[in-house]
């Protein structure tokens, strides 16, 4: 059983030289960028005197070696700078956001997984069907779509006819009328959440049900599926015991590999709907040229990117046991 | 129905995927063939010439200026205006036209950039092995992890406004999973018996690549590439739906942002929202058919499903051997 | 051997449809008897129909197959209604031993889950008393009962295929169809498992089809063959009697043929390939590569004789041999 250790092992090492490469381009890619935090000050007392005193005190005199090391103990420290604009610490910036935005993706997500195993799963069994095709084109064209052409979409033709409120987080006249109750609270918050998490669900949906679809296939055509129907397994309890099973371990990589296109999702879904999260935050630092903003929230997306690959690694592991490096 | 595996597969799939079904070496006809026999291929190829099509001779086909204001604001669709106008009064057929060019070029630019580096990481890799190999696949499965999307909004920050740099960046970032494809195929290339006789007959490692490893590749990395042109095509609405794409391009992407921002929904203007949306998702669909199609024929994976609701069926003697 | 056969298959097809309409007649009108305790062979190449015709038997191929004919066990036709009437049978009376060195266990599941779960679903036996019969049924192929939690990958490729023939037993069958139970063994690893085969079905009482590509194997463990070439029987009889006095040049061939010492693969050195069974065939589908073909072989399609009592063969070599036809 060593070599299952040492796996649970170099993934943890390779998740950790991850976020050290990320971190890395992240220094590199903002000091790429003209000019510094400083010289865009615009103020009455910024003199140049001023500037070169933030400088030394900001560290941006050094040289760019020292300067990584520099950012290097800031993030140690759980410091990712203040932003160019409000000149709050970003970290604090970005916490409101991201829970309205995990939130948003936790409902899209199940909602995208639950309903893409399902399909992904009968299509796979009904291969060649008129259900399996049916699935697979309506899959394939959720996919295809740009994530915020459909956002859009929806806003236009769906929005209104059932009623649901396609912008913010609040209706406005919420607590006009004395505090609301908390059960009304949730309520318009949930309303406020559902078309965008919608709108990245029909996206991740498609593509869910074509991973799950495909990894199904694949592993219905392994021998041991013809031995468990030789053993006399229900077409039910074959899918379940042999073919579910295996089939997550490529659905499980894949799904951790897409987390990327789900977060960019999320981004765009949010800017379509303003719906107030790390997207909105991100198109707005973007527009407002509020780059260590920018550069805090890439990071913490990044990194949080990679922790989810690492714990599908761990899933994985958990899965397969032939796992050993 | 051919498309089967419309995605990426795994890392660790894709190195026994093309391992197998490569024992003989191909003729120049094989992907040829391999398209034309499956309709949803040739369907693909024909949208995918239609839209280059349009990108080459586009500027002859626009009815109007793309710059004049040639109807009233927001105008729906009429004998004038066939898909009506956009909140400057432009024409929105001229538009689409004008965008299939750029977005096309992106797609088609950028996909080849990531062909380029992925084709060239995955042939040292797979050729030269050892060290290099590690090094080379340990870059490749950090980036693989880093999520594309927010890191191509952040280098299009910092770098974008452009489409020259949009181009690069779309492409520097997609090339992962192409130089993982082609490692894998490189690898069995070099074991086949014919590439170990030219060895033994004294060939350089260049002629060895050039004449041997790459013509056995190409069709693989072609498939890739056509799959990479529908991700570059789809990154490109992205960066330029944020407010980062090119201030003097107008693409497909840069209409759905117009729409967005003109407040389409609000003036009712359906005509300014749908075809740009349409225009992609058809491009994406296409080329994943195509793409898909030479993946799977390159790449016979699939056996014989164990499982079905269907049964064999009975027959009875003699009956059907008469029918033929 | 005078008794009843316990299994009889008669004129038995099966068709595969392929894609463009097409159909691939790959079984084309094999019988056989099975008797108790009888262990008979199946050999020819790969390709010929062999594994195609016991999947047949077990009701096991897939929806592009359509079959025809009849398998009776103990006199009931259990293809009378397909798969209604074939699956009470499947693993209780008739079990298969796959190639366990293949994918024939599920990867993440441990193999003594993966034998309880015929005997749970067909009621021999369940919870302890079903884990208690799996330990012994490993012992019984040689492996130690205490390995019953193991996973696949930590067996061995010998010890998987000894796990797929304890599975085959799960149910107490009364015959086993084995399909190329030595195929990627290594030759000391092959011959063990042959004489496990040769034991058990002597010691439980079994009838044994062993389907195979290797001819001398065939003659170790069985007491009868049947060759197939192109879907159909071309020679059948007791297993000393073909070794003896082989009466189609393809059984003389498959004698004189030398397996692959590795063997991996249906390696056999008789020049040419097999026709394909997507079209009629004229003549003697073995013609072209016979290499006693005279005029008759390239038009005529031979005729099943009795060259001896219990011994048959399609070839016009024995159109001299005044025998009737077998009934």
């Amino acid at each position: 059983m060593e070599g299952r250790a040492d796996y649970v092992v170099k993934r943890t090492l390779f998740a950790l030289l991850t976020v050290f490469v990320a971190v890395t381009i992240n220094f590199l890619l903002f000091r790429a960028l003209p000019g510094d935090a400083v010289s865009g000050l615009r103020c009455q007392h910024c003199t140049i005197q001023f500037k070169a005193a933030l400088r030394h005190d900001l560290g941006l005199d050094k040289s760019k070696w020292e300067q990584y090391k520099i950012y290097l103990k800031q993030l140690a420290h759980g410091n990712l700078g203040l932003s160019d604009v409000s000149h709050e610490p970003v970290r604090g910036l970005l916490w409101d956001p991201l829970k309205n935005t995990l939130l948003m993706l936790t409902l899209g997500t199940v909602f995208s997984i639950i309903f893409g195993l399902l399909t992904g799963v009968v299509a796979a069994w009904r291969r060649g069907t008129w259900v399996d095709k049916g699935s697979l084109w309506t899959s394939l064209a959720f996919y295809s779509m740009p994530t915020q052409w459909l956002g859009l979409m929806i806003v236009y033709f769906v929005a209104d006819r059932i009623g649901l409120p396609h912008g913010g987080i609040q209706s406005p006249d919420l607590g006009i009328l004395g505090n609301p109750s908390t059960y009304d609270y949730w309520k318009d918050r949930l309303e406020h959440m559902i078309l965008p998490a919608l709108t990245l669900g029909l996206v991740l949906y498609g593509e869910y049900t074509l991973i799950v679809r495909s990894a199904m296939l694949e592993t219905l055509g392994e021998d041991y599926v013809l031995t468990a129907r030789a053993k006399g397994l229900s077409n039910f309890a074959i899918v379940r015991k042999h073919g579910l099973r295996n089939a997550m371990l490529p659905i499980v990589t894949l799904i951790a590999l897409s987390l990327g296109f789900i977060v960019g999702g999320a981004i765009t879904v949010e800017y379509v709907f303003d719906y107030p999260g790390i997207g909105l935050a991100i198109v707005d630092a973007i527009d407002k040229r509020d780059y260590t903003f920018l550069q805090g929230a890439f990071l913490l997306l990044t990194i949080s990117v990679i922790l989810f690959n690492f714990l599908a690694d761990l899933l994985y592991f958990k899965l397969d046991p032939r796992v050993t490096t | 129905m051919t498309i089967d595996h419309p995605l990426p597969a795994a890392p660790e799939q894709l190195e026994e995927l093309s391992a197998e079904g490569l024992g003989e070496r191909r003729t120049p006809g094989f992907i040829r063939s391999a398209i034309l026999t499956q309709p949803a291929a040739l369907v693909g190829l024909g949208v995918l010439f239609f839209f280059v099509f349009i990108a080459i001779f586009g500027s002859y086909l626009e009815p109007y200026s793309i710059h004049d204001k040639t109807g009233p604001v927001y105008a729906p669709p009429s004998s004038a205006h066939w898909l009506g106008t956009d909140d400057g009064g432009v024409d929105m057929l001229s538009l689409l036209i004008a965008g299939t060019r750029v977005s096309m070029e992106v797609g088609f630019a950028a996909a080849l950039v990531a062909m380029l580096i992925g084709g060239a990481v995955g042939v040292i890799s797979g050729f030269v092995g050892g060290i290099i190999d590690v090094v080379l696949m340990r870059i490749t499965d950090i980036f693989l992890v880093i999520p594309d999307i927010p890191l191509m909004i952040v280098m299009a920050a910092i770098f974008g406004r452009s489409l020259r740099n949009i181009i690069i960046i779309i492409g520097i970032i997609y090339w992962t999973s192409t130089a993982r494809l082609i490692r894998a195929q490189v690898k069995s290339v070099r074991e086949r018996v014919y590439v170990k006789r030219a060895r033994s007959l004294g060939a350089t490692n260049n002629r060895l690549v050039f004449k041997h490893v790459l013509p056995q590749v190409a069709p693989l990395l072609i498939a890739n590439t056509v799959l990479m042109v529908a991700l570059a095509v789809f990154a490109e609405t992205y960066i330029t739906f944020l407010g980062l794409g090119d201030p003097s391009a107008i693409s497909w992407g840069r209409l759905i942002e117009n729409a967005f921002l003109g407040n389409a929904v609000l003036n009712n203007a359906w005509w300014a929202i749908v075809p740009p949306g349409v225009c992609v998702t058809i491009v994406i669909l296409a080329c994943t058919m195509v793409g898909q199609s030479m993946e799977d024929a390159l790449n016979p994976r699939l056996k014989v499903g164990h499982l079905s609701v269907r049964r064999f069926r009975l027959r009875p003697l003699g009956g059907k051997l008469d029918s033929e | 051997m005078s008794r009843e056969p316990i299994l009889s298959v008669e004129d038995l097809h099966v068709w595969f449809d392929l894609s463009g309409g097409s159909e691939l007649h790959a079984v084309q009108g094999v019988s056989f008897d099975l008797r108790p305790g009888e262990r008979m062979g199946l050999v020819g190449e790969s390709g010929c129909g062999k594994t195609t015709t016991i999947l047949a038997m077990m009701g096991l191929l897939p929806s592009s197959a359509s079959v025809a004919g009849s398998v009776s066990l103990d006199g009931e036709n259990i293809m009378a209604r397909g798969e209604d009437t074939v699956s009470p049978h499947r693993w209780k009376d008739i079990a298969m031993v796959f190639q366990g060195a293949m994918n024939a266990f599920n990867p993440v599941k441990t193999i003594g889950s993966q034998i309880v779960e015929p005997m749970e679903l067909h009621g021999t036996a369940t919870g302890k008393a079903a884990r208690g019969q799996t330990r012994e049924l490993l012992e019984l192929v040689g492996i130690s009962g205490d390995r019953v939690n193991n996973y696949p990958h930590e067996f061995s490729g010998g010890m998987r295929q000894r796990a797929a023939i304890a599975l085959a037993l799960a149910c107490e069958p009364r015959v086993l169809l084995a399909d190329e139970p030595t195929t990627a063994l290594d030759v000391m690893v092959q011959a063990q498992i042959l004489e496990l085969l040769v034991r058990l079905t002597r010691d439980l009482g079994l009838s044994m089809i062993l389907v195979t590509h290797d001819l001398p194997v065939v003659a170790q463990v069985c007491d009868r063959a049947a060759v197939m070439y192109a879907g159909e029987i071309v020679e059948m009889g007791a297993m000393s009697t073909i070794y003896h006095d082989p009466r189609h040049p393809y059984t003389r061939m498959l004698f004189g043929a030398t397996p692959d010492l590795l063997g991996d693969a249906d390696v056999i050195s008789i020049p040419g390939a097999p026709p394909r069974l997507d079209r009629e065939i004229v003549g003697c589908p073995f013609a072209p590569r016979c290499d006693s073909a005279f005029a008759p072989c390239a038009t005529v399609a031979p005729r099943r004789m009795e060259t001896s009592p219990g011994h048959e063969a399609v070839c016009h070599l024995n159109d001299h041999v005044v025998a009737k036809e077998p009934a």
